[in-house]
């Protein structure tokens, strides 16, 4: 009786453990909330169908996906540059105007002052300062908030070697182009990452489709676990025509062989 | 667990103890005395002098891997640690509940101005350079990181440097990080605040400096550094034409006037001496440290080591001969090293010369010869001179053993401790040989260069004390800690009413001036600076000044009365380039982009030398040339430049905790003399019981100014000769460098009268035992890293004469081993315990490879020769079931490494180039007090030879030891959560974020190279909030030194010192084992990028190594063993095949560090050659050129019996050929310690490997 009741405790707490300790129950469908509310990737990547690449310009050649800066949102969000109506209401894109707007107020003060004329920069300040507007150098920045963060002992994520492998963003960051706001959805657990290096075929895309994120998933769920097969060069599909010798090229260059030891990130 | 091995250590030792004393000759005793084991030359190896006095409390405390406390904290602080941490972890656990979320990591965008070349995530490379200590110029890249400069990496494209780095140049990134700087600049007339650049500016343009304008700077002095920098001429003309009569001063506390005043005497005129070692075949140094403490460190290791690189049997190499008072770097590379006081030295000169002359001096002026004779004739008898040993060299500077002339391929240089009349001579030998404009340049000196810093500080104090000065301005220059105590500078600095100092910490000049002002680093400046070779190196800044400091031809312009905005660094280095001859006919854009690219300017002329009218003043000086040889109750004081530099460096704690090369002390200075010395003197070196080495305290005198500094005694050095690092024990610079040490420079230097000292030596001192007062105790804890890590009584360094490398050199051994299966054995192979021992057999399948490891040679790997033989790269992993099993080492790279002991110079580049890539901490003087320190590649000195003094010195050997990557690795086996696991690429991986801290490998290493993290010395500095005053002082920190507490009690937090950490590298914390990692974050990143590239492979070179890329004598080669096909081009415009490292790997010279051990590491070493002089070498040890081997001749094994050698009793018995080493009557090294074989029963297990 005792024994049972000691059993059952403990299958119940490793069970509680072996389910709830893990990044997939912390982790996934992490969404903290952004500084300019009304940005949403659902818009941006979805309905008006932008290439991740017009924002994140470097995921190509550098391990870092790097966010825009103020001057790329402002391509398109200048006070009458774009039809605010069509665009984005006013509101919800104030806060990078601010940002941008604190940089050339601070520029046109300087200017003021440069040309000599300190009375005119004074009454400039003294409104701005009415206002509680602010000045700063170079524009403000803003404060994104990480959502995708791999642990410390991590070291880097290289985005560019995944992107140009035929990684997709779709297969790490999910259905981004339908999130309102930005969450979590795959663990990022190192069982999640190797189970991919063990097996990447069934994430992979020709690399002009990387990030084409609706086509990737019609693909990826139309094939399920399915390497893809419409391409005829595609050099990890064994499928197709040519593929097997590819695949064979390949092998004898064992730098592109997936690494699967703890020396890949652990360093 | 500390203890209870402690007891057994020491139990072990009073058996071994009894035994070595009991029942043996002397002859005996004193072969197998302590752990000195005897070499190939026949010279014995051993670690420092208590290793031969093999005292018992030396041995219990060098067997344990961490000395005592090693492990605990102070019983009687624990408990209350322990409750003060309690309560910190309930508050800590309190303020983080309702944080029960992710933290919040925010990503800031760049704004409106985006720079269009930082890519986040990738690194960026600037070309600068740096003006560091005792007149070193370094041209640099320096690898940025989003705006953050965390590496220095020499520049490839400077022709003295060529890419590599001195440890100074390596450190700047930490004094550059120093959270003590300077913040801003301050007035303490009226108060302490922090004032702007504006005020000052402004203050400039008031009542003071009006006055000194009317007056024509009557009353104004400036002291500066001795930076050569045509910018800073440019402005310091400005500033003179305002201030016609300011006084101005450049000065260097480590200069000695000797070097100009010896070139004044031979041509006429000040010049500077570039050597072009490569181009020599013997080199002769009258105690000048050319490898280390110079201001050519970095091109003559480089010169100096192209002509030692002895890759083929018949390659030639440079022979080089010093005469020295300590023992140098310089020192322990010679062929032919003598040890005579620096006082004897000239009297070698002047026997060097005179036989050179006499030979080729048919032109020159038959009086010098004559003076030199008188010279010679009236040396006085303390000074003795070995004629035999000087006629070989003389002869050996003329022709070569075959007669040929040696014109134009020889070099003699003078050391700063010799007289100018040396410095003179030299220059005649040198011109007579014809090596002038070959083996040894000149370059003009500019006005600041050529003037004498110590007169111009003299007139400078009396002016001060005359009053005729009213305004003092120094900048980068610390007078006051470091001017001769005859000086008095600091009083006589109070007595001008304005004083302006500039300098990067609070320094003592600082501290007694006025006007505070931050200097702004190297790294955050714009310039230009001459180097040596007359190359004037570009800088410009890798990150906005950190606390708005400004350069010091900024701080000049200011003074020249220019705007604030007008003095600009920018500007100003660009006005003096615009119109510069140099620019040719590019537009200044593209001039100015270029010199920014390469990070070079322009190269200026050399000074074309009349070699003939060397010697027309010589005359005259020689013969007024008088010998006060020290003897007696004297001795020579030298002073050396350490690691800290000039004292400037003091705060960098990289630098501080970096192993001097020879003595191997950290954080502080000592007295180094020899051991007759110390015992005429009464200054014996004890050991304590608590096993931390305290040295007595010893009173140097020069004139009546005195200074109290430990006592060291080491081999090697000149009898009645001490040498002391200057730079340490200063009083005000910031929380590292404060209270390390002791300050020597007051008694650098001064004036005795007989006008014979310089700042570099005093001649005549008095020595005696000191402190004992409140303030300075008799005795000293020195902290030292010299023998933590011992490796006992094996071949772990060997070393070979080149006549039997030339005879054995391409010889491949084979015989038969102990089971009659056939082996083969490379050069080097043959020098080591290998030779004797058979090969290795498993008793155990191997997991990685399935199948036990017999030493057959199938001949199917890519080398099939003894201890390579049985290395597992290039096979493939098939187990027994025939199935491919990971990892597999026959693709793709596998990593190796070379060490070349020929070249390696001891420099230590490597130790700090590898703490500024991987963020590795320092722990501190008295955490290295428990053999805690942290570096990952570490420099083993061994000396070498008795060292009775005079001709035979003794020499000494260094070798680089990091994790050598076993594929066989004994911690892989030992860890219980696999944080150490292997790759398929045979580099031995550190998981951190696995790693319990068992400490388990470190015990079963044994390289002794891994690292253990005690407490947070990376992550974060406990700030002291819950330990309070009682708990440092339970733990024994001397509340003085800031800098001693151990790093988990320092007070500071050092936010701006994270901005250094290079951030492809974890920073380690608490509890966790760390290791060389083959800099696994520049392969990774290599790897990558020849992915995107989709190249097959990662081309040799394109990976180096931190300490590769660092190594000025380009002793650490690094790369794919596998690669033996691909063809690279060689500097020399020809090819090569195959990657560098498999050639070493492969070569006669390479061994394993205890190969036989069957850990079968990936990184390799070459045996070190010295190349002595056939005509001074002894019979004795003329037969191991015949014989290097120490047994019979080839071949002679196959019969010897290793039979019956597993039975364990034959170990013990002296019969064993093995042990007593008495093979064929030829000489036998002697590896093992036949008493210990007796006595102890593990170590007759552990022969049981061998035989």
């Amino acid at each position: 009786m005792l024994l049972g009741m000691v059993l059952g405790g403990l299958t119940l707490v490793i069970g509680l453990v072996w389910y709830y300790f893990t990044p997939k129950y912390w982790r996934v469908g992490y969404m903290p909330t952004q500084p300019i509310a009304g940005f949403s990737h659902a818009i941006h990547a979805g309905k008006l169908g932008m290439d991740c690449r017009y924002c994140h310009s470097h995921i190509e050649h550098s391990p870092e996906a790097n966010i825009p800066s103020v001057s790329t949102c402002m391509g398109c969000h200048a006070e009458g540059h774009v039809n605010d109506q069509l665009y984005a209401r006013k509101a919800n894109v104030q806060g990078i105007r601010d940002a941008w707007m604190a940089g050339v107020r601070f520029d046109e003060v300087k200017s003021l002052m440069n040309e000599g004329k300190a009375e005119e920069a004074e009454a400039k300040l003294v409104s701005y300062e009415k206002d509680k507007l602010a000045l700063i150098e170079g524009g403000a920045s803003l404060a994104w908030r990480r959502v995708h963060k791999v642990p410390d002992y991590v070291r880097n994520f290289p985005h560019h070697v995944h992107i140009n492998a035929g990684v997709s963003c779709y297969s790490c960051h999910g259905n981004i182009m339908e999130q309102p706001i930005v969450h979590q959805v795959q663990p990022l657990s190192m069982s999640w990452c190797l189970e991919c290096h063990a097996n990447p075929t069934p994430h992979l895309v020709p690399k002009e489709k990387v990030t084409d994120l609706f086509w990737v998933r019609q693909q990826l769920e139309d094939r399920g676990n399915q390497p893809y097969s419409g391409q005829a060069n595609n050099p990890l599909d064994v499928a197709s025509p040519g593929g097997a010798t590819l695949l064979k090229a390949l092998e004898e260059k064992p730098l592109h062989i997936l690494p699967q030891n703890c020396g890949a990130c652990h360093y | 667990m500390y203890e209870g091995e402690s007891s057994m250590s020491s139990s072990m030792n009073s058996l071994d103890q009894c035994h070595s004393t009991v029942g043996e000759s002397p002859a005996q005793k004193a072969r197998v005395a302590g752990l000195a084991q005897v070499g190939v030359t026949g010279q014995r190896y051993y670690r420092g002098l208590d290793d031969v006095a093999d005292t018992g409390a030396f041995r219990d405390w060098l067997e344990r891997e961490f000395p005592e406390g090693a492990s605990r904290l102070l019983e009687s602080s624990r408990r209350t640690f322990l409750k003060l941490m309690g309560a910190s972890v309930a508050l800590a656990g309190a303020a983080t509940l309702p944080g029960c979320r992710r933290p919040d990591h925010k990503i800031y965008s760049f704004s409106r101005n985006v720079p269009e070349e930082i890519i986040p995530g990738k690194s960026l490379y600037y070309a600068t350079s740096l003006y560091l200590p005792g007149g070193r110029v370094e041209s640099v890249l320096c690898e940025t990181h989003e705006g953050r400069p965390t590496k220095i990496e020499g520049n490839p494209l400077h022709p003295g440097n060529q890419g590599k780095t001195s440890p100074w140049a390596q450190a700047a990134i930490l004094s550059l990080y120093d959270p003590d700087r300077l913040k801003d600049p301050v007035y303490t007339k009226l108060d302490a605040s922090p004032r702007s650049w504006a005020d000052f500016a402004a203050w400039l343009q008031g009542e003071d400096f009006k006055k000194l304008e009317a007056s024509q700077g009557a009353g104004l002095a400036i002291v500066v550094d001795k930076r050569r920098s045509p910018t800073r001429s440019a402005v310091k003309g400005r500033l003179l034409e305002r201030f016609p009569k300011a006084m101005w001063v450049a000065y260097d506390p480590t200069e000695t006037d000797e070097v100009v005043q010896g070139a004044m005497i031979a041509f006429g005129k000040p010049v500077r001496e570039v050597l072009h070692l490569e181009k020599a075949d013997v080199v002769v140094s009258l105690d000048r440290d050319f490898l280390f403490d110079d201001p050519g460190m970095v091109r003559n290791t480089r010169g100096f080591s192209a002509r030692r690189q002895v890759l083929g049997v018949n390659s030639a190499m440079s022979r080089l001969y010093v005469f020295e008072s300590g023992f140098s770097v310089t020192g322990a590379k010679a062929d032919h090293r003598v040890a005579l006081p620096p006082s004897h030295i000239p009297a070698a000169a002047v026997a060097i010369a005179r036989r050179v002359l006499d030979q080729v001096g048919a032109k020159g002026a038959p009086p010098l010869r004559d003076a030199l004779k008188r010279a010679e004739a009236s040396l006085p008898s303390a000074v003795k001179i070995d004629e035999a040993f000087i006629d070989a060299v003389a002869k050996d500077l003329l022709m070569d053993e075959s007669g040929a002339s040696r014109a134009t391929k020889t070099v003699l240089v003078a050391g700063p401790t010799q007289p100018a009349v040396v410095h003179a001579l030299c220059h005649a030998v040198n011109a007579a040989l014809g090596n002038i404009d070959n083996t040894v340049t000149f370059r003009p000196m500019s006005q600041d260069e050529g003037s004498s810093g110590i007169a111009g500080l003299r007139a400078l104090t009396q002016a001060l004390n005359d009053g005729k000065v009213s305004t003092l301005v120094t900048i980068g220059v610390n007078p006051v800690y470091d001017a001769p105590a005859d000086l008095n500078f600091a009083q006589a600095m109070s007595k001008a009413s304005v004083r302006i100092a500039a300098d990067l910490e609070e320094t003592e000049t600082v501290r007694a001036a006025r006007w505070r002002l931050p200097l702004a680093h190297d790294l955050e400046s714009w310039g230009d600076l001459e180097s040596l070779e007359g190359v004037v190196c570009a800088q410009q800044p890798m990150i906005a000044p950190l606390y708005g400091a400004k350069s010091d031809i900024e701080i000049l312009a200011l003074l020249t009365g220019a705007k604030l905005d007008e003095a600009d660094g920018h500007e100003l280095v660009q006005a003096t380039w615009r119109d510069h001859p140099a620019r040719g006919r590019q537009p200044v854009e593209t001039f100015w982009k270029r010199a920014l690219n390469s990070g070079i300017l322009a190269t200026l002329d050399r000074s074309p030398m009349n070699s003939a009218q060397v010697g027309m003043n010589l005359v005259d000086s020689v013969s007024r040339m008088s010998m006060n040889a020290v003897m007696g109750q004297n001795v020579d004081v030298v002073f050396t430049v350490g690691m800290v530099g000039d004292g400037s460096l003091n705060n960098n704690a990289w630098l501080q905790e970096l192993p001097d090369p020879l003595t191997k002390i950290v954080w502080d200075n000592v007295a180094v003399m020899n051991k007759a010395t110390a015992a005429r003197f009464g200054l014996e070196q004890e050991l304590e019981t608590n096993k931390v080495q305290h040295a007595r305290m010893c009173r140097l005198t020069v004139g009546d100014k005195s200074v109290d500094v430990p006592a060291w005694v080491a081999p090697g050095v000149a009898d009645n000769t001490v040498l002391v690092h200057v730079g340490y024990g200063r009083s005000s610079i910031g929380s590292v460098g404060e209270g390390t040490g002791f300050n020597v420079f007051p008694i650098a230097g001064v004036n005795t009268g007989s006008g014979k000292s310089s700042r570099r030596v005093a001649f005549g001192a008095t020595l005696a035992r000191g402190g004992g007062s409140k303030d300075v105790p008799e005795w000293y804890a020195i902290s030292t890293t010299q023998q933590h890590g011992s490796m006992e009584g094996r071949a772990i360094v060997r070393e070979v004469d080149l006549p039997a490398w030339r005879a054995f050199g391409d010889k491949i051994e084979t015989n038969l081993d102990a089971y009659r299966q056939e082996r083969k054995l490379v050069f080097a192979e043959r020098l080591g315990e290998l030779a004797h021992a058979p090969a290795n057999v498993n008793a155990y399948i191997n997991p990685q490879r399935g199948t036990k490891d017999a030493p057959t040679q199938d001949g199917t790997g890519p080398n099939t020769t003894g201890e390579h033989g049985s290395a597992a790269w290039g096979k493939t992993n098939v187990d027994s079931t025939g199935k491919t099993r990971a990892p597999d080492f026959a693709t793709g790279p596998q990593w190796g490494m070379s060490i070349d002991l020929t070249t390696c110079t001891g420099c230590s580049a490597c130790t700090i180039a590898c703490q500024a890539e991987n963020n590795i901490p320092v722990v501190g003087k008295i955490e290295t007090r428990k053999g805690r320190e942290m570096h990952w590649i570490r420099v083993d000195r061994y000396y070498a030879g008795e060292g009775s003094g005079g001709v035979d010195a003794g020499s000494a050997m260094f070798q680089p030891v990091a994790c050598v990557h076993c594929e066989n690795a004994p911690c892989e086996t030992v860890c219980p959560v696999n944080a150490t696991v292997h790759g398929p690429e045979g580099i031995n991986y550190m998981v951190y974020n696995r790693c319990i801290g068992t400490r388990y490998c470190a015990n079963n290493c044994p390289y002794k190279v891994r690292r253990f993290n005690f407490f947070d010395y990376g992550v974060k500095k406990l700030n002291g909030e819950y330990i309070g005053e009682s708990t440092l002082e339970a733990v024994g920190a001397d509340p003085a030194n800031v800098n001693l507490i151990p790093p988990r009690l320092r007070q500071r937090l050092d936010e701006i010192s994270k901005l250094g950490m290079n951030p492809n590298v974890t920073v380690r914390s608490r509890g966790v084992m760390e290791k060389c990692t083959y800099c696994i974050q520049r392969i990774n990143e290599a790897r990558v990028e020849v992915k995107l590239k989709n190249l097959p492979m990662i081309p040799d070179g394109f990976v180096q190594t931190a300490c590769q890329q660092a190594c000025p004598a380009d002793a650490i080669v690094f790369g794919d063993l596998l690669d033996t096909k691909n063809v690279y081009p060689t500097p020399d415009g020809k090819q090569r095949t195959g990657s560098l490292v498999r050639s070493l790997r492969d070569h006669g010279r390479s061994y394993l560090l205890l190969g036989f051990l069957n850990t079968r590491p990936r990184t390799t070493y070459l045996a070190g050659i010295r190349n002595p002089n056939p005509a001074l070498v002894s019979a004795e040890r003329k037969k191991l050129w015949e014989n290097p081997f120490g047994h019979g001749h080839e071949g002679g094994h196959e019969g010897h019996d290793h039979e019956g050698g597993h039975g364990g009793e034959g170990h013990g018995s002296q019969q064993h050929g093995l042990l007593n080493g008495s093979h064929n009557g030829s000489h036998r090294t002697n590896q093992f310690d036949p008493s210990r074989a007796v006595a102890d029963s593990g170590y007759r297990l552990s022969l049981g490997v061998l035989s």
